[in-house]
């Protein structure tokens, strides 16, 4: 949406009690290239660790939120958990889509992705604890879920701002799901958090498993970014006959093609604010335009409306 | 996009669904001392984390708003407006914005969505606006209630986000009006560009037309006037940057969809979920030696599992999420949901919309 000159603020300019619920999206990756910023195969390979690592994040969320609902006493919350549950599931799915698409060109994720599968599955999984602990475990993880949903919320809101990449003839395909995605991101970014809040709401949980979230996260990004360079058939490990280095990603991030690193480093005093809230970041109102404009999400949505009346 | 609206993902969940101890990204013959870091870091926090409180007690379950039926009003055929006050008298209600809606619990476990249409400044009292369906049973309870009576509120909740736009166009045909209204309202206070096309069968079935601002682009165009209205005509004039906000019949929403260029943000109010088609009664059992439960032809298996268990997890109620899909140990069932996931078919069944053949029982892994 044009948004020059600016319009001036009603007072509903952020819609508040949003119902959450899913959208069945669809993609047709069969004209997508393999390095779909054009020229710019760091900058993609940056992102598609995204489709790496977010099927198997997202299917565990999933799951966790699943045994958290029983532990729900409001029903408000309840229902914001299930749209929730919902996003989360056709995320994944749909990020798995260009997992297709890759193997598909010849770049196989599949090594990477059973480590993380591995990783949420098995190490982030139930790990048979007794009742106690295993209540304690379920509400560690959703700490766990609310720090990652502070990044995803981050990266969503950076998407649905980040002009650059239209002004460099990124695939239109992906960016709509990138920003589909992070526009129900944005949209749904308070309910981990809530979620969390009501179940335990303890500072040093929730701190400490930020702290572990963003140090591993980051650690798997840059482990993907290395594999998918050393994997790609037409790259095969180097990008203008060099490997790939951490200055190129504060490079790229200052030209606008993947977030700054500075600004994921200020995410986490942000979230360490005993004060946080979700709502404090991010646009809601941005995230629904962006809805109402995505093809993808206006597909679903006529698609439903065939079968719904 | 296709017509086939069904996922066939190959890195699906079953692909990764049994992961084998991690072995290195570039030497496949060896551990991944990473990511086995990582579990021995899992390891150590989890006793310690067993170990914190949470913050604060279990917390107690939030109450419905008690609502008294404060005032009836029939502003027009058929419509029955609504002013609802809460029986605590001085209570303030919660917050709403143009949009929202209220779940209303009536007699009989009867539940049914409505949106706010007064004013949302106001604080001491709801205003709904419902127009009786022949045979209608939610429309029928609520034109049945008089002052005094009371009912039980849930929300308000967003369906219908409201939000900035450099100028709208609003669209509402009939009952329409009630989400719309607001919204015209709140762009009137602040100056913003905005234009209304209110259709309707006759003026006298059109609600609320004496509160329609009158030094503004409003245009009621009652088809008995003007006959019956097409989506280039109410859409005539878009220019760029309008927010487009429709809400009445369903062949106004999709007729207008239909025409609403690339670009130009489209709103619609959320819809119920689809009706079930040719549905016939079946059982299911909760597990092998479990409690037997009949669905009846007009309700679905989820209803049913609910009903049982009400934490039972689902939620697009539409077949293509998977959030309630459960394991299928016995039965054949006439699977309708859009296949999630690379799932097997034949071995899940997902109770939103999946059903069975008449009296088929399906035994549930539950």
């Amino acid at each position: 949406m044009s948004t020059d000159p600016t319009p001036a603020p009603l007072d509903t300019d952020e819609p508040d009690k949003l119902v959450l619920h899913a959208r069945d999206v669809h993609f047709d990756w069969s004209e997508l290239d393999l390095h779909w910023i054009p020229g710019e195969p760091f900058a993609t390979h940056v992102i598609n660790v995204l489709h790496l690592l977010l099927p198997e994040g997202e299917r565990w969320f999933v799951e966790v939120f699943k045994q958290a609902v029983p532990h729900i006493t409001d029903d408000e919350l309840r229902q914001q958990v299930l749209g929730f549950i919902g996003q989360e599931a056709v995320h994944a799915e749909a990020h798995a889509g260009v997992l297709d698409h890759m193997e598909a060109h010849g770049l196989d994720p599949r090594p990477y992705v059973e480590q993380i599968a591995w990783l949420f599955r098995v190490v982030l999984g139930d790990r048979n604890l007794s009742d106690a602990r295993e209540f304690a475990w379920l509400r560690t993880r959703l700490a766990v879920i609310a720090g990652i949903e502070h990044y995803t919320a981050v990266l969503g809101q950076w998407v649905l701002d980040a002009r650059k990449l239209d002004q460099v003839g990124t695939d239109p395909t992906m960016l709509d799901l990138l920003r589909w995605h992070g526009a129900e991101e944005v949209e749904h970014r308070a309910v981990a958090f809530d979620l969390y809040m009501h179940v335990d709401g303890g500072y040093t949980r929730r701190a400490l498993a930020m702290g572990v979230a963003a140090v591993a996260l980051a650690s798997l990004w840059v482990r993907g970014v290395g594999f998918l360079v050393a994997n790609d058939p037409y790259l095969k490990g180097r990008i203008n006959g060099v490997r790939p280095r951490v200055s190129w990603a504060l490079r790229d991030g200052r030209r606008g093609l993947i977030p700054h690193l500075g600004r994921l480093a200020r995410a986490i005093p942000d979230y360490l604010r005993r004060r946080y809230h979700p709502s404090q970041h991010g646009s809601t109102s941005q995230a629904v335009a962006y809805l109402a404009v995505s093809p993808s999400a206006r597909a679903a949505e006529a698609a439903e409306q065939e079968t719904t009346r | 996009m296709s017509g086939d609206r069904r996922r066939r993902v190959e890195h699906g969940s079953q692909y990764y669904a049994d992961p084998g101890s991690p072995v290195g990204l570039f030497r496949r013959d060896r551990p991944d001392r990473f990511m086995l870091a990582l579990e021995r870091l899992a390891a150590g926090i989890e006793p310690l984390t067993a170990l914190l409180r949470p913050g604060h007690p279990p917390p107690k379950p939030r109450e419905d708003l008690r609502m008294r039926v404060a005032k009836v009003e029939h502003s027009s055929d058929d419509v029955a407006v609504l002013t609802l006050a809460p029986t605590v008298s001085g209570a303030t209600l919660p917050a709403w914005q143009p949009g929202h809606h209220v779940d209303v619990l009536l007699d009989g476990g009867v539940l049914r969505q409505y949106s706010l249409n007064g004013d949302p400044a106001d604080r001491s009292h709801y205003r709904i606006a419902v127009r009786r369906i022949k045979g209608g049973l939610g429309s029928g309870l609520v034109h049945g209630l008089a002052e005094g009576d009371t009912v039980e509120l849930r929300g308000p909740r967003n369906a219908f986000p409201f939000v900035r736009a450099e100028r709208y166009l609003f669209l509402a045909g009939g009952i329409g009006i009630t989400p719309i209204l607001p919204m015209v309202k709140a762009a009137h206070a602040v100056g913003r560009p905005f234009r209304l096309v209110y259709t309707g069968r006759a003026r006298h079935t059109m609600p609320f037309l004496n509160e329609l601002p009158e030094d503004a682009d409003v245009f009621v165009r009652p088809d008995d006037e003007y006959g019956t209205p097409g989506a280039a005509e109410l859409l005539a004039g878009l220019e760029p940057g309008t927010a487009v906000y429709v809400c009445g019949p369903a062949p106004l929403i999709s007729g207008v969809r239909a025409l609403i260029p690339e670009g130009t943000p489209f709103f619609s109010e959320r819809f119920s979920p689809a009706p079930i088609i040719d549905g016939r009664p079946f059982e299911v059992r909760l597990g092998p030696s479990g409690q037997v439960l009949r669905v009846a032809e007009d309700e679905t298996a989820l209803d049913v599992l609910r009903r049982a268990r009400p934490d039972t997890p689902y939620s697009c109620r539409q077949g293509f999420c998977g959030t309630c899909r459960v394991g299928l140990l016995e039965g054949s069932p006439e699977h309708r949901d859009r296949l999630t996931g690379g799932s097997s078919r034949g071995r899940d069944f997902i109770p939103c919309v999946s059903r069975a053949a008449e009296g088929e029982r399906l035994v549930l892994d539950l």
